[in-house]
């Protein structure tokens, strides 16, 4: 039956179009989540996903081109939040909460005053990765392959900054900027993930493929390599499902990616009370 | 003799500093204790030799070039550093192995395979006694063990300079020995030199070459077979204080206690 449906889907040329996008969505988000849950960082992917409603507002206001603003804006936020903490010592979790009621408000009364401009709420907060266009196309790819760059070059550091932030700074390691690094590549990737998963459920990819994996793994190829499957495996079965039953392709795939926490989550403890009971 | 570290009227704290006045020397295959009372500094100093804070006043130089001037990534490719054991529970799923050769990485050098790395991790392993360890889960790990891996990472690069703080901590008193044992060889024969921080003033004056006593200032910097008078202890610590003597050669006790 799934086969069926994966060969209805490949026929159906709007569905097949969203695929190497999705993919590719899937392949970077995956790899930044284990960057994400290593650092802590969930909320304030929360926080930079949200504010981005801002960044649309005001240039759905301006009538600039919405993704190259947005870009712009989600890493500015993100670069903000990491300097913040450090220069007036306010406690992250606080400032990211702050940043982000203030910029959903704004983002919201912003999108009202576009008036006529035509505005697709809808996809903003949800995703609508089915309208893709061709210039969007290119924009993500483009993103999605300095995202992997960045990542490829920094990907030990950030884990070593990680595990042990102290040991890695005096080992002549540029902490400060690395970390600034590291979030603006977040702000990055929340943009790739809007048109898929919308504000509202972008840091469910970003978060999601490696809490799948972080139950399975003691390193960090292995962490990388099970969450990128978890996240493709994720996207095709929620586009498949998207395509069956007519559901919004971005909830879809969260949906299915939360249903594979729950599922490793399950197995992980049933695993220990196993070990324990042997 | 060649001087590895050597610190100059280093001052840090704003107006009411942690450090004050600072000079010391540290030459090569040195060992030297920093003891003094919780708040004295020795983790500040310790921080500051590695360039993780600034010194309001003074200059460090290590290995004869100055750490604010020069190159700190190239410097510290050659300083091993132990920081206080984490208060936090380790979170990220990694093997010991992968710990240690966290020790290695150079974030300006991305394309050094990892495996590269297996022969120098292996050998720091078998020198901490804790090979068997090496694909095991670092979060499963006891608190002397883990301690055993951190001090594991910090000399996988076989550095020149070794500063530990408190590397005695959660280890049982014949890991400690043991420890304190193949610190002392490392200086005798591969020409290390290091400054360790550590409260057990007994067990760090019998292992090094010379303790300094330091509460916001270097009160008495003591050679091997030299006793530590006592008004320094008083001086740091506000009471007397009064130590057993280890043996005929330990420092830092006082003529009495012996």
């Amino acid at each position: 039956m799934i086969t069926d449906l994966l060969m209805a889907l490949l026929d159906s040329p709007v569905m097949s179009a969203a695929i190497p996008p999705t993919l590719a969505i899937a392949i970077v988000t995956a790899t930044i989540s284990v960057m994400v849950l290593a650092h802590r960082l969930s909320f304030l992917t929360v926080g930079v996903s949200h504010s981005t409603l801002a960044g649309l507002g005001m240039a759905v206001l301006l009538g600039l081109p919405l993704l190259p603003a947005a870009t712009l804006f989600a890493i500015a936020i993100a670069l903000f939040l990491g300097m913040m903490p450090e220069r007036r010592g306010i406690h992250e979790d606080a400032s990211t909460g702050i940043l982000f009621a203030g910029s959903m408000a704004l983002g919201i009364i912003l999108l009202p005053l576009a008036g006529t401009r035509q505005v697709d709420l809808f996809g903003l907060l949800f995703g609508d990765i089915l309208t893709i266009g061709p210039a969007e196309r290119s924009w993500l790819w483009g993103l999605g392959l300095l995202i992997l760059i960045m990542a490829f070059l920094s990907f030990r550091s950030w884990w070593s900054l990680a595990f042990d932030p102290i040991s890695a700074a005096a080992g002549g390691m540029p902490a400060s900027a690395l970390r600034l690094l590291l979030y603006g590549t977040i702000g990055l990737t929340t943009i790739l993930c809007v048109k898929l998963a919308g504000i509202v459920l972008t840091a469910g990819f970003m978060i999601l493929p490696a809490s799948c994996a972080w139950f399975w793994c003691r390193s960090l190829l292995r962490l990388w390599l099970i969450s990128t499957a978890t996240a493709i495996l994720g996207a095709m079965l929620g586009l498949v499902l998207s395509y069956a039953c007519d559901w919004p392709t971005g909830p879809a795939i969260v949906l299915v990616l939360s249903g594979t926490f729950i599922l490793s989550w399950g197995l992980a403890w049933l695993k220990q009370r196993v070990r324990r009971v042997n | 003799m060649s001087c590895v570290v050597s610190i100059h009227n280093l001052r840090y704290g704003g107006s009411v500093p942690v450090l004050d006045g600072i000079t010391l020397r540290l030459d090569a295959g040195h060992f030297m204790g920093i003891v003094g009372p919780n708040g004295a500094g020795k983790s500040t100093l310790l921080h500051l030799l590695v360039g993780l804070i600034q010194p309001d006043h003074g200059h460090i130089d290590l290995f004869g070039q100055c750490l604010k001037r020069f190159n700190r990534r190239k410097l510290l490719r050659h300083v091993g550093f132990l920081p206080q054991l984490p208060t936090q529970q380790p979170h990220l799923p990694v093997r010991v192995r992968d710990v240690v050769a966290m020790g290695m990485i150079d974030y300006g050098n991305p394309f050094v395979p990892a495996g590269s790395f297996d022969h120098s991790v292996s050998s720091v392993l078998k020198m901490m006694g804790i090979r068997s360890l090496g694909h095991e889960d670092y979060r499963r790990l006891s608190g002397g063990q883990r301690q055993r891996v951190r001090i594991a990472r910090a000399l996988v690069r076989k550095p020149k300079l070794l500063l530990l703080d408190e590397p005695s901590a959660a280890l049982d008193n014949q890991a400690q020995e043991r420890l304190y044992r193949l610190l002392r060889q490392l200086c005798d024969e591969w020409g290390m030199s290091i400054i360790m921080v550590d409260h057990d003033i007994a067990a760090v004056s019998s292992h090094v070459d010379s303790v300094a006593c330091l509460n916001r200032r270097i009160h008495y910097h003591a050679r091997r077979g030299e006793s530590i008078p006592d008004d320094v202890w008083k001086l740091m610590y506000g009471e007397h204080v009064h130590f057993m003597a280890h043996d005929a050669t330990c420092i830092g006790c006082s003529q009495d206690a012996r």
